[in-house]
């Protein structure tokens, strides 16, 4: 049990602290395709330090929602790893308390605080940002139900660690139509969720920022824990995306020190994969205008309806 | 016959290939970049090759390794290299005159597919083949027949009309692999051939075009002359 408990802090810790080396490995990879030097692997690390070690300034019409909302998005990027299967295929104590959903929920909730903070200090930029990201979030959250429903209906049940169990046991299904749509509807998912190109700008501070936009007045410490909060849903995200749909394998299944050190290089591995794949993406396409977002969302919804039409059909 | 007894692995892994096919017959068929076009013909080639060479491995044809290879180079890299070459010297990068828009073409294609579908399933039914793989082979080569002839209908462009016929062409070789995996070595050389001739014939009749008429497309074409 003792060791259960200390498997499950290690899940946290690995997410809390390996999140900036997977934003550094991307923006790096990304500069290194460009043919410059790039700022290093650790650069996020640096930057959190920064901003850690300066004052906080204030805007005189910020409420207690400013206040909060780091704390709460941050907090709520601590509770989700809880619940998936980062290191270990097995459930470990308290991943009970949520299934795919109730993940779902809490990310939600993240982004919804970081909402409420981008129009409660009432600059013109938090309100533009805040407005483009619900408008996101409309087109995006249809398609994120159907690919939720198509999980459900492909392994009858919403625990990650059953669907992870499900795919590792039957290569059957893991090569099935149904099963490989879902990876492209939640890839498509991925990219808009963590603010990558074709839906999201590649420079952080312009015209059309969405997720820099609504924390454009937070400063020092709470714009460093509303930042690493950001860099772990994407971490997150990528664990989901890897360990329950697209890489099952390479978990720890009796979750010795051995195993955890494997489970953490195939981690690794698995990122580095995907890490590829959506470097691919940003350096070969260009940002969509505003008016064709709902194309991407819309091909992804259309991937997670032909995935239920495919578990219907098996 | 084959599709009749697959086990479980091979079967997804061959509904998987034919399913991306027919993706990438529908993301020509909404696309109206000829470059697009071409990229997914050259996929689909390629997703093609791979359904050979798996047939091959499950069903124990050895001789369908080298129909992927020469599917692979031939489909996938060496007719969309010549027809690059006729789009690249014709300067003509997308249909600007659609009259049906790419949308509607789409929605369309999808019916054509549930047509299809329930033509699979009775044809499925009648040679005791329901819920295996052969109902889904026969339906995306079905509608990938029909896909192909509604990009030859709806769209006017010289070269969009050759990438229909290209299509249509891939999906009876999509359908024949899976359905008929021992067909001879000697035929589907031949298929190969055909094909080249096909596109040099129409390399040359677009030049012709491009010199006497000044245009590619059909609409331009009004008057029947020798």
């Amino acid at each position: 049990m003792i060791r259960e408990i200390i498997l499950q802090i290690c899940q946290v810790a690995a997410v809390l602290l390996l999140a900036p080396l997977l934003q550094g490995a991307i923006l790096q990879f990304e500069e290194r395709v460009q043919m410059a030097r790039g700022p290093g692997l650790f650069q996020p690390y640096r930057d959190l330090l920064k901003l850690f070690r300066k004052q906080i300034v204030v805007p005189d019409t910020a409420s207690w929602i400013y206040w909060i909302t780091p704390f709460v998005a941050f907090t709520a990027m601590l509770t989700v790893p809880i619940l998936i299967p980062v290191l270990t295929d097995f459930p470990l104590p308290l991943s009970d308390m949520g299934d795919i959903l109730g993940g779902g929920l809490v990310l939600t909730l993240a982004s919804f605080m970081i909402v409420l903070a981008g129009l409660d200090t009432g600059s013109a930029y938090g309100g533009i940002g805040s407005s483009r990201s619900v408008m996101l979030t409309i087109l995006a959250e249809p398609a994120l139900i159907v690919v939720f429903v198509g999980i459900t209906l492909l392994a009858k049940s919403m625990l990650p660690f059953a669907v992870n169990h499900l795919l590792v046991k039957n290569p059957a299904i893991y090569l099935g139509p149904a099963h490989l749509f879902l990876i492209a509807a939640f890839f498509a998912l991925l990219l808009v969720e963590t603010d990558r190109i074709p839906i999201h700008s590649s420079t952080h501070i312009e015209v059309y920022m969405i997720e820099e936009a609504r924390i454009l007045e937070y400063s020092g410490p709470f714009l460093a824990l509303l930042k690493w909060a950001s860099m772990m849903k994407q971490f997150i995200l990528y664990t989901i995306f890897c360990n329950v749909l697209l890489i099952p394998w390479g978990l720890s299944q009796q979750g010795t020190a051995l195993g955890i050190a494997g489970s953490l290089m195939a981690l690794t591995l698995k990122f580095l994969l995907v890490a590829i794949a959506v470097v691919f993406v940003e350096t070969a396409q260009s940002r969509l205008r505003f008016y064709r977002y709902q194309e991407l969302l819309a091909a992804s919804f259309v991937f997670a309806v032909l995935s239920i039409i495919g578990t219907q059909l098996s | 016959m084959l599709a009749a007894n697959l086990d479980p692995v091979a079967s997804s892994i061959f509904s998987m290939l034919a399913i991306v096919s027919l993706v990438l017959a529908f993301v020509m068929l909404g696309s109206r970049w000829l470059n697009n076009y071409l990229y997914a013909f050259a996929a689909e080639s390629w997703v093609i090759a791979a359904l050979s060479a798996s047939v091959g491995y499950y069903g124990g044809y050895p001789e369908l390794y080298l129909v992927a290879g020469l599917t692979g180079f031939f489909r996938g890299l060496f007719l969309p290299y010549l027809v690059w070459r006729i789009i690249y010297r014709l300067d003509v990068a997308r249909e600007i005159h659609v009259f049906v828009q790419p949308s509607s073409t789409l929605v369309l294609g999808a019916l054509c597919t549930v047509f299809t579908l329930t033509v699979a399933y009775r044809v499925g039914e009648s040679l005791g083949l329901a819920n295996t793989v052969a109902v889904l082979a026969l339906t995306v080569m079905l509608s990938m027949k029909l896909i192909g002839f509604l990009m030859l209908t709806v769209r006017h462009e010289a070269l969009s009309q050759i990438l229909g016929l290209l299509i249509l062409e891939n999906g009876i070789f999509l359908g024949a692999q899976i359905l008929v995996p021992g067909m001879p070595m000697l035929i589907e050389i031949v298929i190969l051939f055909d094909l080249l001739i096909i596109v040099a014939c129409f390399g040359v009749l677009v030049r012709y075009l491009v010199t006497h008429v000044g245009s590619t497309s059909s609409l331009k074409l009004r008057r029947l002359v020798g």
